[in-house]
């Protein structure tokens, strides 16, 4: 199939994904919006408020639940599409055992419509700058900050929708994974709190860089390059080794689905 | 491969490895290969052969004989474990009804999804939808989700599409059967457009009628091996003594030698009829008989017809059916019959080997002036379905020389009754007064 043939085919299919998701509901793709700013006033009051928590050196007066926010959009993208890959290739016996189709793309949309739902966030993360004073222009920085995150999903994403197929009982795993993870990263905390023995697990590892250099881009802070390049090579590893292993086992998948 | 093959299959073997719980699989995956978690069960063993552009082809089988998966490898869905497949062009598959559409999209949303999957952009589809839309023909429904449809409608769109992406090679898999005949009639007029503008045509069907009038040549696949590739009556005569072999020896000739009979002696016979069967019993002659003459040279519309046919046993068969059929010269089927339907389960009296039936079949062809075409068949009904014994498609040809009467092309036999208005006048009175 012609590549663009090929990128057209997945657009159809992360605009199927998205549309699915809301048609139906009264809100409709209201709930792009809704769901976030839900999550973020929830965030809001249990940590901010309840806990009274406070970012170690804080962040030029930034309010806690919008430094919060900067991280969580990253880790979304990542939460979001991790979740659902064991499912992506699984879900879709057909398109593997009953049409031609290029069933490599299948794991991409996931991802694709996680990076939809973080486009909105974004936007509602540049309103709430503004609102509150702290836009800064590094702030476009913002989605360059995203590669790593997006090519370590992407990896990931491979695998598990490989072995998805392969182990019906990762659909039940890796959630629960994940969930550990969004306390594990510097989401609601920063890395520099951690415990100094740690600290390079946080630092060099993609996820946590990409949060805190996220965080660093929208409020403004000088972005650790260093940990972010060491990021991103490590995730361009990831994402190869996820395409390699996904194109050995694809032979196989219609035979276990 | 030389430049008019369209699909080149060599030496095509597919193991499938059978994991009897899940977890052995990832077992397997660790031993490296040391120790042994599954069995193996080939689906298909050393298959050979190739698919000239422009040629229909019918795979034959019984279930479990290694159709599916001898497509599926075409269509490149699985990974042959021993042996390669080439095709040339663009394959459109219809492996399994509406697989690919989503059910909670529109079916205008489908086609164009479909499309996409086929590698068309949405201007492409654009300048198909409306000839996708009118071939299926499924009206207003294409704007609604695909859930609400019947399989039949299912069928129609998803045909649709599948033709109408410049397919030059067309796979299709036992999925007409859920449409109606008037549906499928269409469906196999536009894959012999297809075919005619040089587009392969590979059709897997458990109904040897579709494969006898569409395909000239035919592939027989048995416990994963092809036992024959060759003329479609051929292979077909050859399938049916296989699935036949139940009923015990056939001790009969093999139909497709016993060209040299009485019928090609008859001036109605057509010389381009299809034969197939197992040869346990064979349709000799057959002649057609009207006002005492035979084989008039034209029939008289709205007469007592008589079919006569002599039938040679050379086996025992416990349960002879005798049918024929009626057919215009488009292909249409005008009427269909046989003894059970009109003498029931046991109507008829078994027969012994060596015997000779003589079987005369009375019927009025209430038909317009033209071109007739009559099959035959004597076939034998078994506990384990029916095994054709001799089938003769389009045996006979014959023509009604004078139209109707009436205009049309069916007599209704009907009448006129002038009712006398003043004489029922009473009626309508007492109508009102009630």
């Amino acid at each position: 199939m012609r590549r663009f043939a090929r990128y057209y085919l997945l657009g159809q299919l992360i605009k199927r994904d998205v549309l699915l998701r809301y048609r139906g509901a009264m809100f409709g793709v209201a709930w792009v919006f809704i769901n976030p700013l839900l999550m973020l006033c929830i965030y809001a009051y249990v940590f901010g408020h309840i806990f009274q928590a406070r970012w170690p050196q804080q962040e030029n007066g930034a309010p806690f639940w919008l430094v919060l926010y900067s991280g969580l959009i990253a880790f979304n993208i990542f939460s979001d599409t991790v979740s659902r890959a064991p499912t992506a290739v699984k879900n879709y016996p057909n398109f593997v055992k009953k049409i031609i189709f290029p069933v490599e793309i299948l794991p991409l949309v996931p991802l694709g419509a996680a990076l939809v739902h973080a486009a909105f966030n974004i936007l509602i993360l540049l309103a709430a700058l503004t609102w509150t004073g702290q836009i800064n222009f590094q702030v476009v920085l913002y989605p360059l900050m995203l590669v790593p995150l997006v090519l370590l999903t992407l990896g990931l994403s491979w695998f598990l929708a490989a072995w998805g197929v392969f182990i019906k009982d990762m659909s039940q795993i890796v959630p629960p994974f994940v969930q550990m993870l969004m306390f594990l990263s510097p989401v609601l905390y920063p890395a520099s709190a951690v415990p100094e023995a740690l600290r390079p697990l946080y630092r060099y590892n993609p996820l946590g860089a990409v949060i805190e250099a996220c965080r660093s881009s929208s409020l403004g802070q000088s972005i650790n390059w260093t940990s972010w390049s060491g990021a991103l090579v490590l995730s361009i590893i990831v994402a190869g080794l996820g395409l390699y292993f996904f194109k050995h086992s694809r032979e196989e998948f219609a035979d276990a689905l | 491969m030389p430049s008019d093959v369209a699909i080149s299959v060599r030496d095509l073997t597919k193991t499938y490895r059978l994991f009897s719980h899940p977890g052995d699989r990832i077992k397997q995956f660790f031993s490296l290969g040391i120790k042994q978690y599954h069995r193996q069960f080939t689906a298909l063993k050393d298959v050979s052969f190739e698919i000239t552009k422009g040629e229909a082809v019918g795979i034959i089988g019984r279930n479990g004989a290694g159709k599916s998966t001898l497509l599926q490898l075409i269509c490149g869905i699985l990974k042959p474990t021993a042996g390669c497949v080439l095709v040339r062009g663009r394959i459109s598959a219809l492996l399994e009804l509406g697989s690919g559409f989503n059910a909670e999209f529109t079916g205008r949303e489908n086609v164009y999804f479909q499309g996409a999957i086929m590698g068309f952009s949405r201007s492409e589809m654009d300048k198909r939808f409306d000839q996708i839309a009118d071939f299926a023909d499924i009206g207003s429904f294409i704007e609604q989700p695909v859930r609400m449809y019947s399989s039949g409608m299912f069928l129609r769109l998803a045909f649709a599409v599948a033709i109408h992406v410049d397919p030059e090679v067309l796979v299709v898999d036992e999925a007409l059967s859920v449409g109606d005949a008037k549906f499928q009639a269409k469906c196999f007029q536009r894959m012999g457009d297809i075919r005619n503008a040089g587009g392969s045509i590979l059709l897997v069907t458990h109904s040897a009628e579709q494969v006898a009038h569409f395909c000239s040549r035919a592939l027989l696949l048995d416990e994963g091996e092809l036992r024959a590739d060759g003329k479609t009556t051929d292979t077909l005569a050859l399938y049916v003594n296989r699935l036949g072999s139940t009923t015990g020896d056939v001790g009969g000739a093999d139909v497709s030698s016993v060209a040299a009979d009485g019928m090609t002696l008859n001036p109605n016979y057509n010389k381009h009829e299809t034969r197939w069967g197992d040869g346990a019993a064979t349709i000799e002659d057959a002649c057609l008989v009207q006002g005492g003459h035979e084989n008039p040279a034209a029939l008289a519309p709205g007469l007592i017809t008589e079919l006569r046919l002599r039938v040679c046993f050379h086996a025992d068969i416990e349960q002879p059916v005798y049918g024929l059929s009626i057919k215009d010269t488009q292909g249409a089927m005008l009427f269909t019959t046989n003894t059970q339907h009109l003498l029931g389960m046991h109507g008829v009296a078994a027969r012994r080997a060596g015997d000779i039936a003589h079987i005369c079949f009375e019927f009025t062809p209430f038909l317009d002036a033209g071109d007739y075409l009559v099959s035959l068949g004597v076939a034998n009904e078994t506990p384990s379905g029916i095994v054709p014994n001799d089938r003769r498609y389009d045996l006979l040809k014959f023509r009604i020389a004078h139209p109707l009467l009436q205009s049309g092309n069916i007599a209704m036999n009907p009448s006129f009754r002038i009712l006398d208005f003043a004489r029922s006048a009473p009626v309508l009175r007492n109508d009102n007064r009630a």
